[in-house]
């Protein structure tokens, strides 16, 4: 580098902050943060409720796996809890921002909580004890109640209580002051008062997500009748937490109902009194909860009354499929009328007609779920104008262009979430980290500038495994939630009685401060190898009191805890004599468990800072550049001898109506230019090997050119194709029966000669997907698709006869309601039901080139007209290469032939395999704008790891013992990471040698979840930490009295 | 203070009863937390088990249940995610197909109602205290296991 160039960049990062606040704690801003951390940038998230979860915590499941939606989340509020480079700032407010792109003032306003939150232990003492009763709970959609001393939820981050400021008696009427004294930790303070924080970052995200104002709706919903609720109530109610704890009861009675009535749009796609957009997600999670409340009581009877069916994802509309053919609910394709209440039963009559038969009809119900319009935040205008950018229409916040929906108007201010318009929680997720990139291309140059590096400065203790096990234990009395219920000085002399405890102290609060010296001072004193803390669960605690061990010189994984208020005292609050022994018995097996405990090594992989990208088109162009501006070399990989994928097909593309081909152009010149990227047009992959951080991989172009290149990570952009219908509708044989894609084409051509002679053009949806067999699924950008054609053609040739045969319009999002009825005036729209097909037949010397016969299901009648071209929209399918992709990368492929992501809401860009990433087309049928955020987020998962430089494994990990091994390989077929291989050992025996299988476990890749331990039919792997010794050993100290 | 002597005497008397000894296998990420919350929430169910924290219900050993019946444990509780819940993908599934097999083996050392597999997830506190209480009294009916 010249020293010219050095310099200028030296100037450049003068002003840059490596630091990011993210407002909005919810899921959005929650995976914003968290890989905002691990790109090297510190995160200030603000949150202006009491708890970071955001709506997903409130929801019961997620559709359509059904996962239990507070599990999959908590982990990651806690992993956001315990990062030293996340400053969690809840129950505040960003009020003022100043500044400029890589270099922002933010005021933030903390309002009183009235409890200390580093005292505070969220045990709950004082709302037990709070007199004054009851408030409505909000978490729990204002049906439960809570005390105005309160936790949100159980789960909450920080786990901390507050006082309610409007019921307090003590702030409103200066009496009580009850949790004051029973607090034991003292942390009650009715001194605070609000207080501002000033900060500096380089950019911000806004993820304040959305809300469900049902009591806006007009009247004809019926949401003033007491079993008339929102879904997002009903979430709450279904949930095993929620206030009838899991029990579906409805609200007048609170008895079970029987019959139950899900009314989807309720207040939405309505260009009058309501809101006119689709909220997208509610065809779905309405079909989720019908299915859970079938599950709760298989008796019950669910009507969903439906419009449109938007079932557009990965599985969405198989999902709904079941849900009618499984389960036994029943869709009514209607329109409501309105809601009312039989006052003396409390049950509701819906008044609907009925499409299908065009009848108008009643349902009496005794509980009715609406699918009311999901709106953006209240606060949505207030904070905009706080920083300086623009909502839309709708009040959602506006994005910079059509095609960049993650960026605002204002520089170095970023949106994610429901709050720049409706998406579901794999998009959002995706988001999050496409944000996540957007901010690190930004401050880039300040990377790791402002991260906590850990310093631990006492030297890890060597620990030989003859020694003596010296152990020392501390039992926790957590003020008088352990100490109440068990008797802990009791459990203390019986546990300083066992052998190889050399020590063992009890003290008031374990995860203090003070507490963390005390446990160094131990180590230190007497020399321990081991640790136990019995306190609370491991799963919030665990860490620091590892890290407390790290800072004394004890390896981590010398620490054991033992849960003994969780799983014990609170449990067993009227055993006090059981309670007690369960006490003992616990922290008895955990020191059997400690004796066997070794320490572990947690090794460091370095990481090959290059990438590669497999596929040229958008995704994949998008991912590229975003790789290669921050500075790694970034390898493109195209099949075809140009990029641009898909795109090179198209005539305009949609939302925008710009040529695609002039909308490709500046992206392929920054690709083609960039000094980071190469590419290899007309190639393919031919191998892959290695893991996260160090792939070898061989590409071969055509004419049998090999390169050899070393990347550290993987990106599959491959798209997918257009399904050619071959028997449908006569395609093969007829030439005026073309799909979607060859329109484009013609139309790409811009003479339009070809038009003179056509008179009528009809358009078919739904070709061949959506069916009980072959392709079930919907295709997700089909129908706008061909409403962006109708709008073209009818431009182009005003007098054209343009008519659309559908089934069921996909116009969810934002702006694709308004953009449908705007079409409708080009079209004339028909629909058909799978049961019907339409039916082409070719007319003898008429005027036209074929008769049309159709069954319009919404009339109820046979419709015929002709038409010269048929177009089909046919689904996008995955292509046959990515079986043999597939295998060379290791990663899993969907029913559908697409490939498989870690986790469906929560991983939807990830692979299961470390260190390769999906985006775009290869993932699910998606429209452009969804592909360039998706590839975004691509990118930024990938930067995580780029940027790290080294990796360390966890020290969690399942290990061969390479003797006893047969190579059978079993381990390997169960593993779900891929991380075992068998490999060819050379065993030299006296007199000669043998090449054997062994099992090969890459720690790089193991997970440690222990499934292949127990598979290995001669005990040859070792599970560290979970040891087949160290489990046994707890179930013999159990019982040993 | 009162309060806790009377329940104290209660308890000399509940002392004479037979009371189960359960091991409790819980994987770190649903059913663990489903047993936290039931703490959390305060369901109360009685002190007849011993939770032994595995990442995974995929990591419990068919041995481990054996080896407990063997040390004169009365019954035995695998938990873990749902199925297609699972933490590591599908180590669940595999829990699944053991234990099945295992059930087998019971049957025939006629063990098989000392031992439940059950999926409970991290919001299933409840469903946790009850599996615990109804698992406790199908245990205390059939008595200490050393008597059969």
């Amino acid at each position: 580098m010249s020293k010219s160039k050095n310099s200028s960049q030296k100037s450049q990062t003068d002003d840059l902050i490596g630091a990011a606040l993210v407002i909005g704690g919810g899921i959005a801003g929650i995976q914003a943060s968290l890989d905002l951390t691990e790109m090297g940038f510190k995160v200030f998230l603000v949150e202006k409720t009491p708890s970071i979860g955001g709506r997903m915590a409130q929801l019961d499941k997620t559709f359509p796996t059904n996962d239990c939606s507070l599990c999959i989340l908590a982990p990651k509020m806690v992993e956001v809890f315990r990062n030293p480079n996340i400053k969690l700032m809840t129950y505040s407010e960003v009020i003022e921002v100043s500044g400029h792109a890589g270099h922002f003032f933010i005021k933030i306003l903390k309002k009183p909580r009235y409890v200390d939150e580093d005292k505070c232990k969220g045990c709950g003492d004082c709302a037990s004890k709070c007199p004054k009763i009851e408030a409505p709970n909000i978490f729990d959609m204002n049906l439960g109640r809570r005390k105005s001393i309160y936790i949100p939820f159980p789960q909450a981050v920080p786990p901390v209580y507050l006082i309610d400021s409007d019921m307090c008696l003590f702030l409103n009427k200066g009496v009580c002051r009850v949790c004051e004294r029973i607090c034991e930790a003292q942390a009650i303070n009715f001194e605070q008062k609000p207080e501002e924080v000033q900060i500096e970052v380089g950019a911000i995200i806004v993820a304040i997500g959305f809300d469900m104002l049902a009591s806006k709706l007009p009247d004809n919903w019926g949401y003033k009748y007491e079993n008339v609720i929102t879904s997002l109530e009903y979430e709450r109610i279904l949930c095993a937490s929620g206030p009838f704890e899991g029990h579906v009861l409805r609200l007048s009675d609170e008895k079970e109902p029987h019959k139950i009535a899900f009314i989807q749009c309720a207040g939405s796609r309505d260009f009058h009194i309501g809101i006119p957009y689709c909220s997208s997600v509610c065809c779905m999670y309405t079909a989720k909860e019908a299915i859970i409340t079938k599950e709760h009581s298989n008796s019950s009877e669910c009507y969903i009354f439906r419009h449109d069916l938007r079932a557009y994802g990965k599985n969405f509309y198989e999902y709904t499929q079941r849900a009618q053919d499984e389960y036994g609910v029943k869709y009514f394709n209607s329109k409501i009328s309105k809601i009312v209440e039989d006052p003396k039963t409390k049950d509701l009559i819906i008044k609907y007609e009925d499409l299908d038969d065009g009848k108008f009809h009643d349902l009496r119900a005794n509980l009715v779920v609406l699918a009311t319009p999901l709106v953006p935040s209240e606060d949505s205008e207030k904070v905009a104008k706080i920083l300086g950018i623009n909502v839309d229409k709708y009040k959602f916040f506006k994005e910079k262009t059509l095609y960049d929906k993650l960026s605002s108007e204002q520089e170095g201010i970023f949106l994610c979430g429901f709050c720049q318009g409706p998406l579901d929680i794999p998009e959002t997720v995706a988001d999050a980290s496409g944000v996540a990139n957007k901010v690190s291309t930004l401050l880039y140059l300040v990377r790791n500038t402002l991260l906590k590096e850990k310093v631990v400065s006492v030297p890890e203790k060597k620990i030989n495994l003859e020694d003596e096990p010296c152990i020392g234990v501390m039992i926790c009395h957590c003020g008088i939630n352990i100490g109440k219920y068990v008797d802990v000085p009791q459990v203390l002399e019986y546990i300083k009685t066992l052998p190889n405890v050399t020590v063992a102290v009890d003290n008031l609060y374990s995860c203090s401060s003070d507490s963390q010296t005390r446990i160094k001072e131990l180590i230190a004193e007497y020399d321990l190898n081991r640790f136990i803390v019995a306190s609370c669960t491991p799963r919030t605690h665990e860490k620091l009191f590892q890290e407390t061990c790290e800072e004394a010189g004890l390896n981590k994984y010398l620490f054991e805890m033992v849960n003994i208020r969780d799983q014990c005292s609170w449990v067993h609050m009227e055993q006090k004599v059981d309670g007690t022994k369960k006490a003992k018995d616990l922290i008895e097996m955990a020191v059997a468990k400690s004796r066997l405990l070794k320490p572990q090594k947690e090794s460091k992989l370095s990481i090959t800072p290059e990438a590669l990208i497999i596929g040229g088109g958008i995704s994949g162009l998008i991912a590229t550049l975003n790789i290669a501006i921050q500075g790694f070399t970034t390898h493109l990989v195209e099949k075809e001898s140009k990029l641009g994928g898909n795109l090179n097909n198209l005539y305009q593309i949609f939302p925008g109506y710009q040529k695609a081909s002039e909308f490709l152009e500046p992206f392929v010149n920054k690709v083609k230019s960039h000094s980071n990227i190469n590419i290899y047009l007309n190639s393919n992959i031919t191998e892959i090997r290695g893991y996260i951080g160090n792939y070898d991989v061989i590409i071969t172009t055509k004419g049998n050119k090999v390169n050899n290149i070393k990347v550290g990570i993987i990106i599959v952009a491959t798209g997918a194709n257009e399904l050619i219908p071959e028997t449908i509708y006569n395609y093969k044989k007829e030439k005026n029966v073309i799909t979607q894609l060859e329109l484009e084409q013609k139309l790409r051509k811009e003479n339009i000669e070809w038009l003179d002679n056509i008179k009528s053009i009809t358009f078919i949806l739904c070709v061949n997907s959506r069916q009980k067999e072959g392709i079930t699924y919907c295709s997700n950008i089909c129908c706008t698709n061909a409403l962006k054609n109708i709008n073209i053609l009818k431009k182009l040739k005003p007098d054209l006869a343009l008519i659309l045969i559908y089934r069921d319009l996909q116009m969810s999002k934002k702006g694709n309601e308004e953009f449908y009825r705007d079409s409708r005036k080009n079209a004339l729209f028909l629909r058909y039901s799978l049961d019907k097909l339409p039916i082409i037949s070719k007319t003898k010397n008429g005027k036209f080139n074929y008769k049309i016969t159709l069954f319009e299901h919404n009339l109820k009648g046979e419709v015929e007209f002709y038409g010269d071209l048929i177009i089909l929209a046919t689904p996008m399918i995955a292509p046959e290469n990515f079986k043999e992709l597939s295998k060379m990368l290791k990663v899993p492929q969907d029913q559908s032939g697409f490939f498989l992501e870690a986790h469906v809401k929560l991983r939807p860009i990830d692979f299961a395999t470390d260190g390769v990433f999906l985006c775009g087309c290869a993932h699910w049928p998606k429209n452009i704008q969804e592909s360039i955020a998706q590839a975004n987020g691509a990118a930024g998962r990938a930067i995580r790891i780029l940027s790290a430089k080294e990796m360390k494994t966890s020290g969690l990990v399942a290990e061969v013992i390479e003797d006893y091994c047969i190579g059978c390989g079993k381990c390997a077929d169960v593993c779900p990471y891929n991380a075992i291989e068998l490999i060819e050992v050379e065993k030299t025996f006296e007199d000669y040698t043998l090449c054997l299988k062994k099992s090969n476990i890459n720690s790089a890749l193991c997970k440690g979840c222990g499934t292949c331990g127990v598979q290995c039919p001669n005990s040859a792997i070792f599970i560290s930490h979970f040891s087949f010794k160290q489990i046994n050993a707890m179930i013999k100290a159990y019982l040993k009295n | 203070m009162k309060i806790v002597e009377k329940s104290d005497k209660k308890q000399v008397k509940k002392d004479r009863e037979f009371k189960p000894n359960i091991v409790c296998f819980c994987c770190n990420w649903c059913s663990y937390a489903g047993a936290d919350l039931a703490g959390v929430s305060r369901f109360q169910y009685p002190a007849s088990i011993r939770i032994i924290r595995v990442m995974c219900s995929g990591r419990v050993e068919p041995a481990f249940i054996l080896k407990s019946f063997k040390d004169n444990v009365d019954g035995v509780l695998v938990t873990g995610c749902h199925i297609g819940d699972c933490h590591y993908i599908s180590g669940n599934e595999f829990t699944k197909d053991r234990f099945e097999r295992l059930m087998k083996i019971l049957k025939y050392l006629g063990l098989k109602d000392r031992f439940r597999l059950e999926w409970i997830s991290a919001s299933e506190g409840k469903k946790f205290a009850e599996l615990v209480t109804t698992f406790t009294n199908q245990i205390k009916k059939l008595g200490p296991l050393n008597n059969i």
